[in-house]
């Protein structure tokens, strides 16, 4: 390939791996891709793909075993320490354990590149470290110390702590684990922020890949072969997504971006009525193993139209009614077993 | 501590709370100081030493007070500084709250360095003979061995992560150099075994001038490097590979980290022996004090505490009024042990937290 791409971030055949003893292990073949300002890039893969080195090797803590990484077209290799500080700014899932340090103290470190010898915080550096702290909505916890932060508000603090280092490109490893499904969506709520307002180039890598596909603005697909890059929405066109999932019982509806299972389907059933009600009870009977029928079955289901009816299951000799979608489910599964 | 109107909240700028602080450490530096000049077995009165301090005193207390008290003192104040500050870096570097110059076998490293001094070479090594040139090369030795043996810990802590693991190989790395100091000392002949052993008491008043001069030059380099390792010692609390994702250069912020260390911790242990407790301690009393992670703070306020508690275990060891001295390690130690066992006990709340 070798292609320069003119943008802020450009991967031209890299060859990520590590060396155990005088070995060379390659984990992936050549990488090209690209990132622009301002973008949001999910890196996915499934485990120990080599994600987390890629991630390693892009904020210059692992040496490449080869190709290059230009970042606003410069050679990583040609940077030194403190300017790559300043380029390409990280953050791991590995947990920072110190006592007696508060989020203002972890976010005032973000300035060290920007400091002198001592670490003396000027009044600007204070300005964007109030900034970085409002930004991720860790005011009233500046003075916490970070020990007795809950995992989301860490994350929180993390961030700010890279915000602060007032970096172009930010990259964080699985920025969302251990979260919680609030916090979660909180810190991609503030990385989409952080991309779009701010105009960071955030890499980021997630198992989500709701998450990645719904927020990325592109998507690294690290396949065994190849690194396939894109809008989220072209690689479910393409079916790309589909070789992550290739070995496994777990379906990709590359329709909707939805996954199932692989299962043994029991039979028809046709639903009657329309609305959310609808769509809830045919995910019910999809996930109870049944196919949403296209004309009359024996039994069907009459979806209540208002919140004070019943679900019907009517069949030619009866009609149950059932409170909930559960009982629903519940009554065609003991009617189904009693006919066989 | 100044509040930002803008935002809301106060700002990292050491606070008054932090300036009370470091006002009230320093006075009560200066008091201990004071106290241990005018205090000790023999008792002279308070005009007797202020004349002798001024040099109009001649006789016996005036001795007494200029080549004893106060060279004493000032060795004690050099000390508590030196093992303090060797300590608050030992722990960072190694994110290690357990660790010390004296835990982890530093100590014994300058031990056994300054035992092939003396043993090896010869007892007028022993630091009550030494002048000039000789206290150099004592230091040095002493310097030598502890900077092995803080390598050798790096290279195992950056395998073996758990804490605890490490201690226990620090424990057996000075075992093992013991066990080679005994050796030594079984193949020496009855004089410099004697000198070696006295040395190994720890003490704080045999220093000659010239030693005094060593230990001060030594000490104060020693501070200044690590004035300079601040901002990298903020940076390593944050562990390795973030340290580097912000700019620092790891492998040359641990060479003058552990050069500071080295000398600090060696200078001590060549002139006064291995001093327990007080390296591991002080930086634990200065966190609980600030309450802060901040090197910056921590470092200065490390400086006055580990001198003020120097002062204090010699006042307490000369037993004010009697004639008898106790020595200085068994003073530290029982000053040491309830903060070290405080931090232990609080360490297995948080398990693994620094």
């Amino acid at each position: 390939m070798g292609k320069r791409c003119n943008e802020i971030l450009t991967l031209d055949s890299l060859r990520i791996g590590y060396h155990s003893g005088k070995k060379e292990c390659l984990l992936l073949s050549p990488l090209s891709a690209c990132g622009r300002r301002g973008e949001l890039i999910a890196v996915i893969g499934r485990n120990g793909i080599g994600k987390s080195t890629l991630l390693r090797t892009l904020s210059g803590l692992q040496k490449p075993l080869g190709g290059n990484i230009l970042y606003d077209d410069r050679s990583l290799s040609e940077y030194s320490r403190m300017e790559l500080a300043r380029k390409v700014g990280y953050i791991s899932t590995e947990i920072i354990k110190v006592t007696n340090m508060s989020v203002y103290d972890l976010v005032s470190l973000g300035r060290f590149p920007h400091t002198n010898w001592i670490g003396k915080v000027e009044s600007d550096d204070q300005e964007v470290i109030f900034d970085a702290i409002a930004k991720t909505s860790m005011t009233s916890f500046a003075h916490k110390f970070i020990s007795e932060l809950s995992d989301g508000e860490r994350q929180k603090a993390m961030i700010a702590r890279l915000l602060a280092q007032d970096t172009a490109i930010m990259v964080m490893d699985e920025p969302t684990a251990f979260l919680d499904v609030a916090s979660k969506y909180e810190i991609m709520h503030l990385l989409h922020t952080l991309s779009d307002v701010a105009g960071k180039t955030i890499i980021y890598s997630t198992h989500d890949l709701q998450i990645a596909t719904g927020q990325s603005d592109r998507i690294w697909l690290l396949l065994d072969d190849k690194l396939v890059e894109g809008a989220p929405e072209d690689l479910m066109l393409s079916g790309a997504f589909e070789h992550l999932f290739s070995s496994s019982s777990v379906l990709f509806n590359s329709k909707d971006g939805t996954f199932s299972f692989r299962s043994e389907i029991r039979g028809n059933i046709f639903v009657e009525g329309g609305g959310n009600r609808r769509k809830w009870t045919e995910k019910a009977i999809k996930r109870s193993g049944f196919r949403v029928a296209q004309e009359m079955t024996d039994p069907y289901i009459i979806v209540p139209s208002d919140c004070n009816l019943m679900w019907k299951l009517v069949s030619k000799n009866e009609t149950t009614e059932f409170p909930s979608i559960y009982e629903l489910i519940e009554g065609i599964n003991n009617r189904l077993s009693n006919a066989t | 501590m100044k509040t930002d109107q803008k935002n809301g909240f106060s700002t990292g700028i050491p606070g008054r709370r932090v300036r009370a602080l470091f006002a009230l450490l320093f006075i009560i530096l200066a008091v201990f100081l004071i106290l241990d000049i005018f205090l000790g077995s023999v008792s002279i009165s308070a005009r007797e030493v202020v004349s002798s301090l001024l040099g109009h005193s001649h006789g016996d207390f005036g001795t007494i007070i200029m080549k004893f008290r106060l060279p004493k003192a000032f060795t004690a104040l050099l000390v508590g500084i030196a093992l303090s500050l060797s300590g608050l870096q030992m722990q960072t570097v190694f994110r290690n709250p357990m660790a010390g110059p004296d835990v982890l076998g530093i100590s014994s490293g300058a031990s056994l360095a300054v035992a092939f001094v003396i043993l090896g070479y010869s007892s007028n090594m022993a630091p009550d003979g030494l002048s000039g040139l000789g206290n150099w090369i004592l230091v040095g030795a002493s310097w030598l061995g502890a900077g092995v043996v803080m390598i050798l810990i790096m290279a195992i802590s950056v395998r073996v992560k758990d804490i605890m693991t490490v201690l226990i190989l620090g424990i057996m790395l000075s075992s093992g150099i013991s066990a080679i100091v005994t050796i030594l000392q079984y193949f020496s002949n009855e004089t410099m075994l004697k000198a070696y052993v006295i040395w190994t008491m720890g003490s704080l008043g045999n220093l000659t001038a010239s030693q005094l001069n060593v230990l001060i030059i030594s000490v104060s380099v020693g501070v200044l490097l690590n004035l300079f390792t601040s901002k990298m010692l903020n940076a390593l609390l944050l562990g390795e590979n973030y340290a580097r994702s912000i700019g620092l250069n790891v492998r040359f912020a641990r060479s003058v980290i552990f050069l500071s260390t080295s000398i600090l911790a060696g200078s001590v242990t060549a002139f006064c022996g291995p001093i327990g407790f007080i390296g591991i301690a002080v930086p634990h009393m200065v966190r609980i004090l600030f309450r802060t992670s901040d090197h910056r703070i921590l470092i200065p306020g490390t400086v006055l505490l580990g001198g003020t508690v120097m002062l204090a275990s010699d006042i307490i060891s000369q037993l004010p009024g009697s004639e008898a001295v106790l020595p200085i390690n068994a003073i530290t130690s029982l000053i040491g042990m309830p903060v070290v066992i405080w931090v232990i006990l609080r360490n297995r709340k948080y398990s693994g937290t620094f």
